[in-house]
Order: C-alpha cells, then structure tokens, then sequence
C-alpha cells in the first residue's frame, strides 16, 4: 500500500517540523530536536512539577498532541513503532526539569520501560529529580492479580490529563505520583479490531485476521490478543467487552464511569459515536451512569480498525482535573456531561 | 584521537568483522539482526567526540539492546576518559542491567558473561576477567532461555550460544587491546 512520505529516514522529523509549524503552543527542544516541548504559558519549573512521555511515532496525534498547558510538558518523540532511547528521553527530561521535579510517565511495553527506567537511572546520575510512573490498564494482557503486568492501553490517557492539570493546579512530585497510581488502579481499557494497519517501513499489513473476525484484547501494534469473536451487530461487540471490563473491576450499581472510546485510525467517528451510544446503554443497564466521554482517534495505529473502550471509577477530584481545559493541540474537550456530573 | 575513541573505533572494525557471526547467532534464538544493531550504534559512537561515544551508541542502536550494552559501554568509557574505577562501574552497570532487563545469571543472557567478568575483575585483573567472560559465554550453549525474544523459540535456544554474550567477551577483548596499544 502507498503512504505518503519524502523518505524512512526523514519521515519522523518531517512530521514534527510539520506539527510545530502549525501549533504555536509547541516548539521543537533547545537540547534536543527530537524532544516538542511547550512554547508558551510554561510557569516556572522551580515551582511547578513537569511531566513528559516518551513514545514511538506512528500512533498519532499521541502524545505530542498533548503537549500544552495543562497537559504534558514534553513528549519525546521516537522512531516509528520504537520506543526513544534512555539518553534522548534523559535529554527530554532535562529540556522541562526544575526543582520541583519531573514525573516521566511510561506506557507499559517492554522496550519503553527499559529506556524509561534507564532514563531515570541517568538523570538520577545527574541529580536531577525525576519519578517514573508506570501505567497500566489493558485487561487482556493480564489477569486482575497480575494487573502489574498489564500492557498500556488507551486508559492511559485518564493519567495524562488527569496529572497534567494537577501539576498545573501546583500538586507536588508525591502528590502527583499517588494520584497517578490512584487513576491507574481505577482504570480498565479493552479493544477489538477489525483490520490491520500498514507499516510505513513495510508498507504490509501488520496482522491476519480471518474473514467475518473479529480480534479482542488485540494490543497496538498488532500483538495478539485474547480471543477472537464472529464479526456481528456492534451492540452485542460493545456488550461483550463492557461486560468483561466490569467482571475485571466491578462498579456498584449507582456508580459512574468516565469513559474513553478510542479509534485506532481506521474507524469513522460515526462508528464510534455508535459505539459510545451503545457503551452509555450497557453501562446504564448495569445501573452504572456513563460520564465524561472522550470519543474520537487518539492512540492509533496507522489505518487499524477498531476501537477500545476505557472505564475509569472518578473520585470528584479525579474528575474535576479530568474536565479542565487544556490548550495542547489533539486532547478535546471534555463533554459538559462531566461538569453536570460535577455540580 | 583519545583512548577512549580508539577504544570505540577498535570496537567498530572488530564488530564489523564478526557482524555475519553475530547477526548468525541471533537468528537461531531471536530476530537476527543483534549485529547489524550492535554495527549500527558503534558506527555513530566511534564518530562522536570523546566521551560521548557511549550516548552515541545508544542513541543510535535503539531498543532494549542498545540501552543494555550502552551501560556497559558507559562504566569502559568513564574508566578510559576520567579513570574512573573500572571494576566499580562494571558492577554498577551489571546490576542496572539485571534490574532493568529483569535478568539473573542463568537466563541464557549478556549477564552470564557479564556477571563472572565482574567477579573475577574484582582485584582489577582483566585477563582473568576476560577469562571468566568467556567461559560464562561458552557455557550459555547449554542453558535454556527465560528472557527475551528466546525463550519463545522451539527448544529455548538451547544449543545455541548467546549473542549477548558473545558481544560482552569482544568488548572485554577489545578493552585490553586498546591499553596494549597505547
């Protein structure tokens, strides 16, 4: 299959000239030109916790397009479908450290959390105050007691934002990080796809799926996942997963759930506004009040299709940092669902 | 050219020597490429300023790998640029890997050469630990993997001798030539 691009060798830094230029909010790093840190409203990092992810490029708009007032700091920007290295990611913590500390979060896949923790190890070399977090949430990679052991899944994203606008409202390295482990141990995500994605080095699909299949659990770069299912109604798909996310982290009835449905590039936002339609329905049928809803292309993989849905159980100051507005260019909106939750 | 860029340059052209071994090695336990990966980060390192060489290597080679032998590289570079207590930073990078990788000795990993290399190191003589690396890389050929891309391969690899080892024991190798020749 074509993609568009000048060369595999420059296609990375292509992309980001690309989206400095049209985001004014973010710049390329002073250290580091691998590293898009924000350009403008940075309050004193003396004074305010950083906090910065390093991920693989070809999963956009995350997480650069989080980088923004009230939202990350910096996003270290990889190789395709490759986690940074330790030192660029180190040069990525040096780009936003202050003394009031640095949270590095890490998704959960192997090579990401070797160079994370490397990072760590380094800049702690440097005396430099830095914290890593690790996020964890996908249901499929791990049973509920081996949850430690689970894959970063689009639930992640409760966590971005979440300690992004704490750290914004002054909360402290500690603070921050209790919080985070706090989001985490209330956030479960689950996907299905439909297709895969094309590999820009390979221009190849990046998994097989049988005619009238469908993947569960599939991880995002195509790993295998729990099971398979017969291609169907999306009422009963969303049933399905919905139901075995609450078996994984059970909410009373009476309770809420902010809800993230995240398309993995090749799903149409009328799929997935079907598919948050039918989510707000199965919840509601479990006497759960469905809040909050992010719904849209956040964590993708190429032109994959499918979808996850992500649940997390809000404390109200979860949610309350959940709603704040941000200025980075690809987080949306939060819907005024949450403020009336709020009120 | 400083001692510490005659190290990384030595360390390239040996490398490249053996990277069909070492690619041969991997591709009966992993994906093949642990040369060609090792090839591309000494590439950059050995073009870098002196001290940087290290960063450059990992920077460059990517993944897991070129974090795991960055930290060895780092501990041989510190101790060729600002002679900093080789044995010392070798058992610092030792554990880092082990902690990092979540690897022990046995794994069928870079550790069991790695890991007698330090031990016997320990009253600062590098032939013995050069010795010891050696024969923990030899004696991977009969251990069954428990970590990394191996342990899925039929039989765990066993019968194979480990790339990461086999990368360790050159780059102790590499070490005493750079001091003999200066």
């Amino acid at each position: 299959m074509t993609k568009l691009f000048n060369s595999q060798e420059t296609m990375v830094d292509d992309m980001i000239d690309g989206f400095v230029s049209a985001f004014p909010q973010v710049e390329r790093g002073k250290i580091d030109p691998r590293v898009v840190v924000r350009s403008r409203a940075r309050k004193n990092p003396d004074e305010k916790v950083t906090v910065l992810i390093g991920n693989g490029s070809g999963h956009e708009p995350i997480a650069m397009g989080f980088v923004g007032e009230g939202l990350l700091d910096a996003n270290v920007v990889g190789d395709v479908f490759a986690a940074p290295s330790a030192d660029l990611i180190l040069d990525g913590i040096r780009e936003v450290n202050g003394a009031a500390g640095t949270l590095l979060l890490i998704s959960q896949h192997s090579g990401d959390v070797i160079n994370g923790r490397a990072a760590i190890m380094l800049a702690e070399d440097d005396e430099l105050n830095v914290r890593g977090l690790l996020m964890y949430d996908d249901v499929a990679s791990a049973p509920p007691e081996r949850r430690q052991d689970r894959r970063g899944a689009p639930g992640t994203m409760f966590i971005y934002k979440i300690l992004g606008a704490a750290a914004e409202a002054g909360l402290d390295l500690n603070g921050l990080m209790a919080l985070g482990e706090a989001v985490r141990d209330r956030t479960v995500s689950l996907s299905a796809a439909i297709s895969p994605g094309i590999s820009p080095l390979t221009g190849k699909p990046m998994f097989k799926l049988p005619e009238g299949e469908i993947f569960i659990g599939m991880g995002v770069h195509g790993e295998p996942g729990a099971g398979r299912m017969a291609y169907g109604p999306v009422n009963k798909l969303v049933q399905t997963i919905v139901d075995k996310l609450l078996q994984d982290r059970p909410i009373a009835r009476g309770g809420r759930a902010a809800v993230i449905i995240n398309g993995m590039g090749g799903t149409t936002l009328m799929e997935l506004y079907t598919i948050w339609n039918e989510t707000r329905r199965v919840l509601a049928a479990h006497g759960i009040e469905a809040i909050a809803p992010m719904v849209g292309s956040f964590v993708t993989t190429q032109e994959m299709g499918g979808f996850s849905i992500s649940l997390l159980e809000p404390t109200d100051q979860m949610l309350a940092y959940w709603c704040e507005p941000s200025d980075s260019p690809a987080f949306p909106s939060i819907s005024l669902l949450a403020q009336e939750a709020l009120t | 050219m400083t001692i510490a860029q005659q190290y990384f340059s030595r360390l390239l052209s040996r490398i490249e020597a053996r990277k069909d071994e070492l690619n041969a090695l991997d591709a009966a336990l992993g994906d093949g490429d642990h040369g060609t990966t090792m090839l591309r980060g000494l590439t950059r390192a050995a073009q870098a300023e002196s001290g940087m060489g290290a960063k450059a290597f990992m920077r460059a080679s990517g993944g897991a790998a070129g974090t795991l032998f960055g930290l060895v590289l780092v501990a041989i570079e510190r101790h060729l640029v600002s002679d900093a207590d080789l044995p010392a930073e070798l058992a610092l990078a030792e554990a880092r890997i082990c902690d990092l990788g979540q690897v022990k000795a046995g794994d069928k990993s870079m550790i069991d050469a790695l890991s007698p290399a330090v031990s016997a190191f320990s009253d600062g003589d590098l032939d013995a630990a050069i010795e010891a690396a050696r024969q923990g890389c030899q004696a991977t050929i009969a251990l069954h993997a428990r970590r990394g891309r191996a342990q899925y391969v039929e039989g765990k690899g066993r019968g194979h001798q480990d790339p990461g080892a086999t990368s360790i024991v050159i780059l102790f190798e590499v070490l005493r030539e750079t001091r003999e020749g200066q």
